[in-house]
């Protein structure tokens, strides 16, 4: 799997002037404006409702936003991670992480060596055969993960991913995500109702208000990495979680 | 409860009521000396039903070729119907409604007219018998092909998958479970839909099944052989039921929960 290199255009994905509103009336976000830096991790934090789906569904390009205009630099390395794993409950996990080279039409031979290659970078090298029920919440979403690494994403859209995994398996999975984004430098869109969470991972987080959601406040992590325990905690980080706490508290996002 | 007690009294439970209930009825039937012609006991009905076999055996064979051609002609149909209707809402909107009257027309009040268009007996029943047969499948494996996880269509979407991709590797896996439920209600079905058709045509049509000879039982009063027929009728059902449940059972014990046990 290659690493994504600096050959292309620096702005990973641009919406101008996006506003949708659903089939059933719901107006779910209002002139959204948002330039994404090719291998940022950019993450978005608001409200229950308040549109993080429905934008992470029009920078996929699942959905068309009522107005405006979405740009994507690289339409086919495009990876969703859902917020819960969606994996084929009838395929093994191998077969699971094959789907996207499967119906890309890959050639088998090179599919077996990316597919043993996702899984060994998660951890499941020992579960390719096993089926997804067998798994643990968290091995479930490290599948997801592999079948999202296995095309090589430049783009990388996260809804949520470990919003439904207890504190201990997150903040693992939170730190393999990061080593990961180093590793590879993928574009990461991040959704997380989780202050912390958003503010150990991100190079930059926007707070969203109440729907229909508009961009309401931005707060750079200018951070390096790598980024370990030490991070989380120290003082810089409760100032930092302090800071975006009271940023989502002014757009009336908590 | 351990589980392995559970298993087994899933199966001994039942198997003890329809004990008590035989010896009960042969009790009854005993004590108060009740004529064979009225109600016949269940010692008589096994005893007629060795010494018949040979006529109740070739009339069987009649009865199960007619329900299992049904249940495959209404598996055929009823998913391919089931292909079209999730083809586009539109086209389901349109045909529902005739699939729905195929449904609520009692097969005794159209069967006489198919015996009648339909020369051959065996075919006009195999007909009658579908159209009992065929609803639950077109019904089941519709609502399969339409109850797909929205995060999986998504990705399928995501990846460019095209419209067989989708159908055959993310629809018709996603149906599976509710296209055995489907054909285990139409196994008994189509089986209720050949006794009945036979039944309409009465005992003038040459194809002689178990409706057949619980007719001409009641005709000659030998009701020892009406019980024998009712009996093997009974059996042929619970054996269609099994079947379709072992076949559900082996195709979806890895992965569906209603297969895993607790
Ligand atoms: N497909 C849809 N059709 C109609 N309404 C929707 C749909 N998806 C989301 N909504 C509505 O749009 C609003 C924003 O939803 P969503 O983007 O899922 O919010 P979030 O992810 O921030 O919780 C909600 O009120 C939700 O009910
Ligand atoms: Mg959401």
């Amino acid at each position: 799997m290659h690493k994504v290199t600096d050959d292309g255009p620096a702005t990973a994905l641009e919406l101008s002037q996006v506003s949708h509103v659903h089939a059933n009336g719901v107006r779910a976000l209002d002139t959204v404006d948002l330039l994404v830096r090719r291998a940022e991790f950019l993450t978005f934090i608001g409200p229950s409702g308040c549109g993080k789906s429905t934008l992470l569904r029009i920078a996929a390009g699942l959905v068309a936003p009522s107005q405006g205009a979405v740009r994507r630099a690289d339409e086919d390395a495009t990876a969703f991670v859902f917020q819960s794993a969606t994996l084929m409950p009838w395929a093994r996990v191998a077969k699971n992480v094959a789907l996207p080279l499967e119906l890309a039409g890959a050639p088998a031979t090179d599919r077996e060596a990316r597919v043993a290659e996702a899984l060994a970078r998660v951890g499941l090298s020992d579960f390719a055969q096993a089926l997804p029920r067998e798994l643990s919440g968290g091995m479930q979403m490290r599948a997801s993960i592999a079948r999202a690494l296995v095309i090589a994403p430049r783009l990388l859209l996260m809804d949520e991913p470990f919003g439904a995994l207890d504190e201990i398996t997150r903040g693992r999975l939170d730190r393999e995500l990061l080593d990961l984004w180093q590793e590879r430098r993928f574009t990461t869109l991040f959704v997380t109702h989780s202050l912390v969470e958003a503010v150990f991972v991100s190079s930059r987080v926007l707070v969203m208000s109440p729907r229909p959601g508009r961009i309401a406040a931005e707060l750079v992590i200018d951070e390096p990495h790598p980024r370990d325990d030490g991070f989380r905690l120290s003082a810089r980080f409760a100032a930092l979680c302090g800071q975006l706490q009271s940023l989502m508290l002014r757009a009336g996002a908590a | 409860m351990s589980a392995g007690t559970n298993r087994w009294s899933l199966v001994l439970a039942p198997l003890g009521v329809g004990v008590v209930v035989i010896l009960f009825w042969q009790g009854l039937v005993t004590v108060f000396d009740v004529p064979s012609y009225l109600v016949p006991g269940p010692w008589l009905v096994a005893k007629t039903l060795v010494a018949d076999w040979s006529l109740l055996s070739a009339s069987l064979l009649v009865t199960l070729s007619i329900a299992l051609l049904a249940l495959l002609a209404a598996v055929v149909l009823g998913v391919a119907t089931a292909f079209v209707f999730v083809q586009s809402r539109a086209v389901e909107m349109s045909l529902l409604p005739y699939a729905v009257l195929l449904q609520v027309t009692p097969i005794v009040a159209i069967a006489p007219l198919i015996i009648i268009w339909v020369r051959d007996p065996l075919p006009a029943l195999v007909i009658c018998a579908t159209i009992v047969a065929l609803f639950p499948m077109i019904a089941n494996t519709t609502l399969g092909l339409r109850s797909v996880d929205r995060g999986l269509l998504d990705l399928f979407r995501m990846n460019r998958a095209s419209r067989w991709q989708t159908l055959f590797r993310l629809r018709v896996p996603s149906a599976l479970p509710y296209f055995f439920a489907g054909l285990k209600v139409s196994s008994g079905l189509s089986l209720i839909g050949a006794v009945v058709a036979e039944f309409v045509a009465g005992t003038g049509g040459t194809a002689s099944g178990l409706a057949y000879q619980i007719l001409q039982a009641g005709l000659q009063l030998n009701i020892p052989r009406l019980f024998a027929a009712l009996v093997l009728i009974t059996a042929t059902g619970v054996a269609l039921f099994a079947a379709a449940s072992l076949l559900a059972w082996l195709t979806l014990r890895r992965w569906h929960e209603s297969t895993i046990a607790a």
